[in-house]
């Protein structure tokens, strides 16, 4: 099956080629087929939101393939971004503007017919609980609101295939279960979904698979029901490091 | 025409909420004529004297309906200038610096399209904070001659047109600040572009080349520099000054279409 979205060998260095350089990305590879929802784990700094901003077309890699839908996030034709949505740092969201002219402003923009932008409002303001909030201003709400409401205007056009860059970081643990039922409901519905996290447990609730990033790259995968997660995802990122080391430097096991 | 159509309803909800907006919005078509009536009175009041007298002397004299709206027309080429700076100022530059343009990516709606609507729904309002200035002062002006039996004749009336028009030609002249704003991706840096450009503007008035340079035609065209610097003016000037507008409008597009790294 062909995938909904796809890195291929990317890399990239910010400070372009400049001696200060600073590599990001050294061969981040990584496919997400339609119905499947894939996680990335990594400690800061390890590369996930720079792969997620290759993918959605928001910086362009030094080298490499990015892909959404088949084709390039950097130039996405309309009938492909009319099945694609994303929230990599700040949403579509405009603190000026109420949850319900939020929601109806992203359904527009994604595409969505001006008749229909209400019901598509309405029906994921009322699927991620922000219908008491319909009238908020979004620079009034909390942080935990105004996550939700960033992740709802990035599906409120139900798309194909969506990214999602620490979609829990700020929600109460009502607010995680909202979003991982919305995310596994998309993918049960043939959506691709690749989201990133560092909390191992709660990827291992949500996701089909963990990719383990480190350094620029995917190091390893895990099964979500592996035991012992989080050992196996530092075994991952001390084996990328020691694969690292000059030979001379490594110490024998 | 349905992604613009899509594009203009988007950006004039989000600048009829924006508190750049409800500011400079009841500035503008207020203050503008209690202004020119205020400074017109003053003027005339003998309460001035000294330095203050020389400056507001051009207001002391002639009919008191076309002098409010010459004076609303020097005020309004400046104001107008300053609020529409600001306004791109806010709408370009702050969604690059907090990182919400990156959200614009992957839209149906192209961001050429977007920053197109921006401009055009900034460009709107200034030219209607124009027409609203223009027609406040008019009434008010037209009220005062009024009641002191003093007339408001086609003299006033071509005063307003040339303050509406000169009010138009800045509002055009602020849209190029977008591509600054873009460029900087900072609304304080191009708040400080802004103000150099106004200083600048006043040293090329200085050394008498302000006929030919945009940022001051709308200014000397009103009688800032007074009748002869105003004469100067012509038409090819005002066109050139006209054409600043779409100018600035095409490299904020290429530049919203081209953008990277948000």
């Amino acid at each position: 099956m062909d995938s909904a979205l796809l890195l291929d060998d990317v890399h990239h260095a910010f400070g372009g080629h400049r001696p200060d350089a600073r590599p990001a990305l050294s061969g981040m590879s990584l496919a997400v087929a339609p119905g499947e929802v894939v996680a990335m784990i990594g400690l800061n700094g390890a590369g996930k939101t720079t792969a997620l901003r290759v993918l959605t077309g928001r910086l362009r890699p030094t080298s490499g393939t990015a892909r959404v839908l088949g084709h390039d996030p950097a130039r996405l034709p309309a009938g492909a971004a009319l099945r694609f949505g994303h929230v990599v740092g700040a949403a579509l969201v405009d603190p000026a503007l109420t949850v319900t002219e939020n929601l109806r402003v992203a359904a527009e923009l994604h595409g969505v017919a001006h008749a229909g932008a209400g019901a598509a409002a309405s029906a994921v303001a009322e699927r991620l609980d922000l219908v008491p909030w319909a009238h908020a201003r979004a620079r009034a709400l909390s942080l935990g609101n105004a996550q939700r409401l960033g992740v709802a205007c990035a599906v409120v056009h139900s798309p194909a295939a969506f990214v999602l860059d620490e979609p829990t970081s700020a929600l109460d643990p009502r607010g995680v279960v909202l979003v991982r039922e919305l995310v596994r409901e998309r993918a049960a519905a043939g959506a691709a979904v690749l989201v990133s996290s560092h909390h191992l447990d709660e990827v291992a609730r949500v996701a089909d698979r963990v990719l383990a990033v480190h350094g620029g790259r995917v190091v390893g995968s895990l099964t979500p029901d592996e035991a012992e997660l989080e050992r196996r995802f530092f075994d991952l990122v001390l084996a990328a490091d020691t694969a690292a080391l000059p030979a001379g430097s490594r110490r024998s096991a | 025409m349905t992604v613009l159509r899509t594009a203009l309803r988007v950006e004039a909800i989000a600048w009829r909420r924006s508190t750049v907006q409800r500011l400079a919005t009841p500035l503008l078509i207020a203050l503008v004529p209690v202004a020119s009536i205020g400074l017109t009175t003053l003027a005339r009041s003998g309460a001035v004297g000294g330095a203050g007298a020389a400056k507001l002397a051009d207001y002391a004299a002639g009919d008191p309906a076309t002098t409010h709206l010459v004076a609303a027309g020097q005020i309004l080429s400046v104001a107008v200038l300053m609020a529409g700076g600001f306004a791109v100022a806010a709408t370009f530059g702050q969604p690059l610096a907090d990182g919400r343009a990156g959200a614009y990516f992957g839209l149906t709606t192209p961001r050429g399209t977007l920053a197109f609507a921006r401009g055009l729904v900034v460009l709107g309002w200034a030219a209607a904070c124009v027409a609203g200035a223009v027609a406040v002062t008019v009434g008010a002006s037209a009220a005062v001659a009024a009641t002191t039996d003093a007339p408001f004749g086609p003299a006033a009336w071509a005063a307003a047109g040339r303050a509406l028009a000169a009010g138009l030609l800045a509002a055009g002249l602020a849209l190029p600040f977008a591509a600054v704003a873009t460029a900087t991706r900072s609304p304080l840096a191009t708040v400080g572009a802004l103000i150099g450009v106004v200083g600048l503007t006043q040293v090329v008035v200085l050394v008498g080349a302000g006929a030919w340079f945009p940022y001051a035609v709308p200014s000397l065209w009103t009688g800032t520099g007074g009748p002869d610097a105003a004469a100067d003016v012509g038409g090819a000037a005002v066109a050139i000054t006209a054409a600043v507008a779409p100018v600035g409008a095409a490299l904020v597009v290429v530049q919203w279409r081209r953008l990277t790294d948000v």
